[in-house]
């Protein structure tokens, strides 16, 4: 579930507005998460972190309370009622399956790979679509990222 | 509507068999998504954003045709990523045909014509080409000039060896009706059996934040679009779904109608949203609390969602719910209206394109940094 600092500007919107009265509807401001390394000191910011990590389009590393890392995509979450009902779900970015870990076994948490939904604002096309527009390039485009 | 009697008689009783039998919640068509990498950075795009290790992975055809037959849906279709990048996606989808599913196969078209000889005309099988748009528009739609003429040279092929091919077009503010319409003829000109036309989304990931349509002009616009329409445009999309888009009909959100399955399983709650994914469909259905979904439910991220993939379903479920919704749905397929409308035509006549010219239109609102401009993708 997205929180409402990530919706805010949507939420503020609907706030005055009806939705269906919207000519058009806000989007969401980007948080910059990269490189971040929470505080885990309170149940509550453990769940807090955890929920971002689940928005985040980046790999992340997890360190187990028992010394060991595992570094991949978190693409699922499930928030129980307590810590120890609730868990995470990674593909580790060395394999295909996937891995289950507890948010009580989790002794820190770190945004280490790049946020790959980051930057790529549609002004900054625009603005270097016209710079080699200027310089004569022809079938000027975004391409997607290489793989390898 | 425009699609094989077959078609519509399958799916037709495929729904009638889910009242009869008392099921509340079921799905109408599954989006198998077997992978998330795709050939274009389109700036509506919520979906391709993944690290290089996610984007390299593929669902494999027994997954695909597994998930399939666990939620056992009349119709698939295969969306992504750019499905045509998959390299057993002609084997998937002669799994799907073999298994008499409708299979709607998504594709920008870009590498349509070099790999069609990889598949087979059938009437289970029709390629959905996305094109956003006449050839400016869709262009600037996808980030990519030329790609529009491709993707119509992909379109001529197809339907030249004898494809069922359809089309969807995805609109977001600053579209023009005008050249919407302008854009049906030039499909139907190009021989497609027919087209979708579809509000976007406001994926939060998407690069573009600043061109989601709200509600009410999303209403307006359409209205001007789909009201006059000429008899030569054929649509795919239910006659009650295209009037909800016009602001005729009222629908609440089906999030199970058309439910998704990736590398990661089940998502939850929908095509569009992403809240976590369940490992298999009995999960999905039953963990899922759909009750937070759908702009009555109050939750800011469906507040101006029109997705056909969130409430085609619910004017399908409308058709068979009662006689009436019956009676109105059967008159709106044995008499297809023009829905001839003058005040549609006046506004349609009145727009006033925001934007003109092949990209050009996007020059003015340029007010990037350069530090935004140190990292743009792809450059």
């Amino acid at each position: 579930m997205a929180t409402e600092q990530q919706e805010h500007l949507k939420i503020e919107q609907l706030r005055h507005h009806s939705a269906d009265e919207l000519e058009h509807i806000e989007g969401r401001e980007k948080e910059n998460l990269e490189g971040w390394i929470p505080a885990l000191a309170t149940d509550a910011e453990i769940r807090e972190a955890l929920e971002k990590a689940f928005d985040y389009r980046g790999d992340i590393t997890i360190t187990r309370k028992d010394g060991s890392k595992v570094e991949g995509y978190l693409f699922d979450r499930r928030s129980g009622a307590s810590l120890n009902d609730s868990f995470v779900r990674v593909i580790p970015s060395a394999a295909r399956e996937k891995v289950n870990i507890a948010y009580t076994d989790i002794a820190a948490l770190a945004f280490t790979g790049r946020d790959t939904a980051a930057g790529k604002t549609f002004e900054a096309w625009v603005k270097k679509y016209w710079e080699k527009k200027a310089a004569g390039e022809k079938n000027i485009q975004i391409e997607p990222e290489k793989l390898d | 509507m425009a699609v094989p009697v077959s078609q519509a008689w399958t799916v037709a009783t495929y729904v009638l068999k889910q009242k009869l039998t008392g099921r509340k919640r079921y799905p109408l068509v599954l989006m198998l998504e077997p992978l998330f990498r795709c050939n274009l950075a389109c700036a509506g795009c919520g979906k391709i954003q993944y690290p290089a290790h996610i984007l390299k992975q593929d669902l494999s055809p027994e997954e695909c045709f597994r998930a399939v037959e666990e939620c056992g849906v009349p119709m698939v279709s295969i969306p992504g990523g750019e499905p045509l990048l998959h390299p057993q996606m002609p084997e998937i989808v002669a799994g799907l045909v073999a298994r008499k599913k409708y299979v709607y196969m998504c594709t920008n078209a870009l590498l349509l014509k070099e790999k069609l000889h990889l598949f087979k005309p059938s009437k289970y099988l029709s390629f959905s080409v996305h094109v956003d748009g006449q050839r400016e528009h869709h262009d600037f739609s996808v980030c990519r000039e030329g790609g529009y003429d491709i993707a119509m040279e992909g379109v001529r092929a197809a339907v030249a060896a004898g494809f069922r091919v359809t089309t969807n077009t995805t609109l977001f503010d600053g579209a023009d009706p005008n050249s919407v319409r302008a854009h049906f003829d030039e499909l139907m000109a190009a021989g497609v059996e027919s087209m979708m036309v579809s509000p976007g989304y406001t994926y939060d990931k998407a690069p573009d934040q600043n061109h989601f349509l709200g509600k009410a002009k999303s209403r307006r616009m359409f209205r001007a679009i789909l009201s006059n329409r000429k008899k030569s445009w054929q649509f795919n999309t239910h006659p009650l779904f295209s009037e909800f888009l016009m602001g005729k009909q009222n629908f609440e959100c089906t999030p199970w109608g058309m439910p998704t399955f990736s590398i990661f399983g089940w998502q939850k709650p929908c095509y569009l949203l992403q809240d976590g994914y369940a490992d298999t469909f009995k999960e999905l259905m039953e963990t899922t609390e759909w009750e937070n979904y759908g702009a009555k439910s109050g939750n800011p991220r469906c507040a101006n969602c029109m997705v056909h993939s969130g409430h085609e379903a619910s004017a399908v479920d409308y058709a068979f719910s009662s006689l009436k919704g019956f009676l109105i749905t059967a008159k709106k397929f044995v008499l297809p209206s023009t829905y001839e409308d003058a005040d549609a035509m006046k506004l349609l006549n009145e727009w006033k394109p925001e934007h003109s010219g092949p990209l050009v239109q996007i020059q003015a609102s340029s007010n990037a940094t350069d530090d935004q401009l140190q990292t743009v993708s792809g450059d």
